[in-house]
């Protein structure tokens, strides 16, 4: 009697298992059609446009670039010039020193030739309070630059101060060490601009990574391939997550995180629904799902947008430790904002976003490292009891990692025809390479660092409330 | 006589050779370079006469090699700039670092010519 | 081929699912060796294409360098000039080469002006460009059409002026954009007649284009904007507004004070906007003392408010 119902539950287990599988290859196989769909749209639409006309135009609306520096001293002067030699007409950039306990602020001062200046805050989110106020330059060579010296209080804390202070229409977020190109803003405003029947409310940026690329002056001078597998891997990774997970989600008007590191948001929304949320680590994934929410209630027709184009250049970590305590604080960001946010979970008053978008992130981002590795252990304990089904098993192996070499192909091909970063003689080959190795060296660590981030989450409370101390490396975030 | 030397800075090729040609017919000898960055270099190792440069370029713009000549160089050489309609600003900041002419595309060879036989004369 | 039969019998007797299993493993194997193959010739594809693209360039670029210092410095044509054009127009019937030369040309048309650009002009027509262009007017791809619309706006092509104007309410927004664009281009202020009955909304990217292409017109008469200040289209209103403002129109007061009870708020807050700028902060105590409704009111102090602020 015991023994059929403990065998009714491992078939049902089974079943489960098998479905869920089956439905993530579906979604991957689904994604990758509307990605290329998506791109091929994208790619002859912008094959006649001509950006110039942004540039001399009167009427190009006004983006500030708000970019949170902790204790960035060693790089902070050049990142700032980078930030400065945007072409756009209408733009101006905050740096939010968010109590950082090294010389960058004194550094700034040197460097541009800063003053301080009086300034009232019209404090539409609550923040922390200025520490030496706000600065600005004397020269005129770089009047578009504000220097804020506030209290520590996080990135998100930081980022709202850019909010308050910023009196442009839009907000540009990024990350003070990464690296837009020149281009950037004039790519990334046009959807905003192009909306005629709907408002768009965000837009985000593709990131790629910059380790072992040649950057000269602010300016990136060459791509290469870097020689660390760890980043290799990333790289590929990135591209996955971009060009086809990104790309897809955003011609179902579905993206529901825009990464941190480079985001272009309208400033009014962000405002409205109170800008970054400073209790959670996963900030910019829960404004955008705050956001679109908001719209949702007020039963107004928007979007976030996508701009596959490469503007925003990162460091991604080279190194097994940085990479798992990033991937570490991904979960827990996600973690929270989906059980915040869960009363959209399933809703059919959320329309698209509660009853797909929702859902599909909470089973293939959330749950799927926990399904994964419970059928892990499950393996195992039936390989101990010797109750393995060799043949079953081998060949649902070999069908999971082939599944994940084609994906990864696919992307590459998408990479090759549309932006085709790698030129280089040689770097095909690795990249093909890449592939297979791919799912044995990150996949692993990915997991692992994914139950690092639940165990961390519902056990250790103290690295719950880890928002308020800033990681030095703050990368850019993946799907 | 020795022929004066222009070091002309422009990333569309088809603009610098209809520019060098003309030039050439002046009897100028003019150096391309294809963005900030070789303009800068063909400065230092030629010494030339004269400089033109268009603002927006590739990795350094025409702003920062007037700068770099300026600042850098310490050379007082006649330096032209070429800027796009919208870019009354950077004309303006290519003016306090030191530029000594500037023309706004599109414009006409010949006027460019009768702009730079000024400096010569 | 023991091994062989050995396998196929294996794979006879093993249950369904794994049959099954097994010819997926195969079909995705072959379907990974298809596509790296095909990723290798298209990188292989996309490295010739980019050697040709730069030779066809570097050939070009000095034919027509050639061709625009080859001139008489009358109307007619120099054989040396005739010559050129014979051979251009012999090459381009290659679609890459054919790509290359517009390339080109249309990069220089941007950067000179003058006698030069009227020579750039003559050398399109000379070479066939124009009946190229024409021909993918009436392509079934909506951005072949839109391509072809942006180049005989920047050659400044008035010969296929009907064609394109049959354009203008094109269902698909590029089209109709790049038609508009180009009747603005040549027409100037009277190209702008397409905003009389536009129904479809022009987005705010759209009228910056427009914007730009009447900025950059010189010694132009502007014509009445006021009808289109009362269009039933709110996005034709709001370009209208951005008219009055840029061009000063004092004139369109009346219609600007009815403006402010127009239905959207975002014409309202606008039309506010407008009129403080051109009329001065006084005008706009008396308006809002105009407005009737208390609403409206609180709207015009609201958005009076953020002005001051700004």
């Amino acid at each position: 009697m015991d023994n059929d119902i403990i065998k009714i539950i491992i078939d049902i287990f089974h079943y489960l298992f098998f479905t869920g599988s089956f439905l993530a290859v579906l979604s991957y196989v689904v994604l990758s059609i509307i990605s290329a769909v998506e791109t091929i749209e994208y790619v002859k639409k912008n094959s006649f446009v001509n950006y110039n006309h942004i540039l001399s135009s009167p009427i190009s609306p006004s983006i500030t670039i708000i970019a949170p520096a902790y204790n960035e001293s060693l790089n902070v002067v050049e990142n700032v010039r980078s930030l400065l030699s945007n072409h756009y007409p209408n733009y101006n950039v905050i740096i939010v020193n968010d109590g950082s306990s090294d010389d960058s602020l004194e550094k700034l001062i040197e460097a541009y030739d800063l003053e301080h200046v009086e300034y009232v805050v019209n404090e539409k989110i609550k923040t922390q309070p200025f520490r030496e106020g706000v600065f600005k330059s004397k020269n005129p060579a770089f009047e578009k630059l504000i220097v804020v010296d506030k209290e520590n209080g996080g990135k998100a804390d930081a980022l709202n101060m850019g909010l308050n202070i910023s009196e442009s229409k839009y907000v540009a977020c990024i990350d003070v060490d990464c690296l837009l190109l020149e281009d950037a803003l004039q790519k990334m405003i046009k959807p905003f601009m192009e909306a005629t029947d709907h408002k768009v409310i965000a837009a985000g940026g593709v990131i790629r990574i910059a380790n072992s690329c040649v950057i000269k002056g602010g300016k990136l001078i060459e791509v290469n391939l870097p020689k660390n597998l760890i980043v290799q891997a990333q790289i590929l990774e990135y591209l996955r997550a971009f060009l086809l997970g990104r790309m897809a989600w955003s011609r179902l008007n579905g993206l529901l995180v825009i990464s941190g590191a480079f985001g272009i948001f309208e400033k009014e929304t962000a405002i409205k629904v109170g800008g970054y949320d400073t209790a959670t680590v996963g900030e910019d994934m829960e404004i955008i799902v705050r956001m679109r929410r908001y719209m949702e209630e007020q039963n107004k027709k928007y979007k976030v947008a996508y701009i596959p184009d490469p503007l925003c250049w990162t460091e991604a970590p080279d190194n097994y430790k940085t990479l798992i305590s990033q991937r570490n604080r991904w979960t827990r960001g996600t973690i929270e904002t989906l059980r915040k946010h869960r009363k959209i979970a399933f809703n059919k008053n959320y329309g698209k976003f509660g009853l797909l978008s929702y859902p599909y992130w909470l089973f293939f981002e959330r749950l799927a490292p926990v399904v994964e590795v419970t059928g892990i252990i499950y393996f195992g304990i039936l390989i101990a009891f010797n109750l393995v089904h060799w043949q079953y098993a081998v060949l649902f192996i070999a069908l999971a990692y082939l599944f994940s070499v084609l994906f990864s192909i696919v992307a590459l091909y998408s990479e090759e025809l549309t932006y085709n970063q790698y030129k280089k003689k040689g770097a095909g080959y690795k990249l093909i390479l890449l592939c297979f190795i791919e799912p044995i060296i990150l996949h692993p660590i990915v997991l692992y660092a994914a139950i690092r981030g639940n165990i961390d989450y519902y056990f250790n409370k103290k690295k719950k409330w880890g928002a308020m101390e800033r990681k030095g490396m703050t990368a850019a975030e993946t799907s | 006589m020795q022929r004066s030397k222009i070091v002309l800075a422009e990333d569309n090729s088809t603009l610098s050779l209809l520019l060098k040609y003309r030039l050439e017919k002046e009897g100028y000898e003019v150096l391309v370079a294809v963005d900030g960055k070789e303009a800068v270099e063909l400065v230092e190792s030629h010494k030339p006469d004269m400089v033109l440069a268009d603002i927006m370029m590739p990795f350094y713009s025409g702003l920062e090699v007037v700068s770099y000549i300026r600042n850098k160089l310490k050379k007082d050489i006649p330096i032209i700039i070429f800027s796009s309609a919208g870019q009354e600003e950077m004309v303006l900041k290519a003016f306090n670092l030191g530029a000594n002419d500037f023309m706004t595309k599109p414009f006409s060879p010949n006027e460019l010519v009768i702009r730079l036989k000024r400096f010569f004369s | 081929m023991n091994l062989y039969e050995y396998l196929i019998d294996a794979f006879n007797q093993a249950p369904v699912l794994i049959q099954i299993g097994f010819l997926i493993v195969l079909a995705l194997i072959i379907c990974i060796i298809t596509l790296i193959i095909s990723l290798r010739a298209i990188r292989s594809y996309l490295n010739i294409k980019g050697k040709e693209i730069i030779k066809n360039k570097k050939e070009f670029e000095a034919l027509v360098v050639e061709y625009l210092y080859s001139g008489t410095g009358f109307d007619e044509l120099s054989e040396k000039q005739l010559a050129i054009i014979t051979r251009i127009k012999d090459a381009i019937i290659s679609t890459s080469k054919r790509k290359s030369v517009i390339t080109i040309l249309s990069n220089l048309m941007n950067e000179v002006s003058g006698e030069m650009s009227d020579s750039i002009k003559t050398l399109y027509h000379k070479i066939g460009l124009i009946t190229y262009a024409t021909q993918r007017l009436e392509s079934k791809k909506w951005h072949i059409v839109a391509k072809a619309i942006v180049e005989l706006r920047r050659f400044k092509v008035y010969e296929t002026q009907d064609k394109v104007a049959t354009f203008l309410n094109h269902p698909r927004k590029e089209i109709r954009k790049e038609a508009q664009l180009y009747s603005v281009h040549l027409f100037k202020f009277n190209g702008l007649s397409f905003l009389d009955d536009l129904e479809t909304p022009l987005s705010e990217w759209h009228q910056l284009l427009l914007l730009e292409a009447l900025l950059n017109l010189e010694n132009q008469k502007i014509c009445d904007i006021t009808p289109w200040l009362k269009s039933s289209n709110t996005s034709v209103v709001l370009f209208a507004l951005k008219l009055v403002k840029i061009y000063t129109q004092f004139e369109t007061k009346e219609t600007l004070i009815e403006l402010l009870s127009h239905p959207e708020k975002e014409v309202r807050v606008y039309t506010l906007k407008v009129l403080k700028e051109l009329f001065g902060y006084e005008a706009e105590e008396s308006l809002i003392e105009n407005t009737s409704t208390s609403d409206l009111r609180i709207d015009a102090e609201m958005s009076l408010l953020n002005l001051v602020k700004n």
